[in-house]
């Protein structure tokens, strides 16, 4: 245990260990699932309540996403995707912000785990490649790592691993130097001073998960345009 | 002098990353607000690119909290 961070396996599926984080996960999958479930329950044509506030996000993200690609078709492809890269980060990064929860075990950000983020950004590699692959085919997609010129083959193979590495490390390192200093001002200073972090932690949560969701938006354009 | 204090010193060292990190943001938000003032027609657009550019800068600053936080478990 460091700072906080516990790492209790509580029991083995399979060859894989289920701690903590992966349990949080979970119950913020069914948590999602849930609202989502409940929100399209009862589709109206003029949405109330809860359906409004997801048909808010949805269109929200599909803009901002579709603004970045330029082109419909691969808009309306990825964009459930990176709907959902959105809202998980950012539902995990609030999951180590409910009162008391520095107390409990489990209740710490699944982002805050290296392990968490590098698996997020694995899965935007090989959507990246797939995107390539179907906008370009065979040909185009080996194409584009020789262009503009074969002497910038070795920089554009090492693009494909840069990418996943600053997605990772970005993610991680925000949600856990957030709460690192959290922990250490409730160590020295444990009342009201922390709640001024903590209020940071809500703007840098969101932001983060936008962060996230834009570059591997990016990502996929610069891989689907025509001129790369 | 003892290797953990060494650490000590070679974490704040890294940490320092966030000076020059500090100075790209300025200069990014700076540039963007200038370019919003001017044309706010490319409001979203110029908001969307300023996100993006503090990504990047971003990360370089993390691999550098990322140092210390090794440096700081080695530490123990």
């Amino acid at each position: 245990m460091i700072f906080g961070m516990w790492d209790a396996v509580y029991f083995k599926l399979g060859p894989i260990p289920v701690d903590h984080i992966i349990v949080t996960q979970w119950v913020l999958i069914v948590l999602i699932g849930l609202i989502a479930f409940c929100s399209t329950r009862k589709m109206k044509v003029i949405p109330t309540g809860l359906q409004n506030a997801f048909e808010m996000i949805i269109v929200w993200t599909y803009d901002l996403f579709g603004q970045i690609m330029s082109k419909e078709h691969v808009a309306k492809r990825w964009t459930p995707l990176l709907s959902t890269f959105f809202l998980f980060i950012l539902v995990s990064n609030y999951s180590g912000m409910i009162p008391g929860s520095s107390h409990i075990e489990g209740f710490q950000a699944p982002t805050s785990n290296w392990n968490v983020t590098m698996t997020l950004a694995l899965i935007t590699v090989f959507a990246v490649q797939i995107a390539g692959l179907s906008e370009h085919g065979i040909g185009g997609y080996l194409k584009h790592f020789v262009s503009p010129m074969p002497a910038m083959l070795p920089i554009n193979i090492l693009e494909e691993f840069t990418h996943p590495l600053s997605l990772t490390v970005r993610l991680f390192g925000n949600v856990l130097g957030e709460e690192m200093v959290i922990a250490f001002l409730m160590f020295m200073v444990p009342f009201l001073i922390p709640c001024t972090i903590m209020a940071l932690g809500v703007l840098v949560g969101a932001i983060q998960a936008m962060v996230f969701a834009l570059l591997s938006a990016s990502y996929i354009a610069s891989a689907t345009s025509a001129g790369h | 002098m003892e290797t953990a204090g060494l650490m000590a010193i070679g974490a704040g060292i890294a940490v320092l990353s966030g000076f020059g990190g500090g100075i790209g943001m300025g200069i990014t938000g700076a540039k963007a607000i200038e370019a919003i003032a001017r044309q706010p027609e490319v409001g979203g657009d110029a908001r969307t690119l300023m996100f993006i550019t503090f990504a990047f800068i971003e990360t370089l600053t993390i691999y550098g909290l990322l140092i210390a936080f090794m440096l700081m478990g080695k530490m123990g």
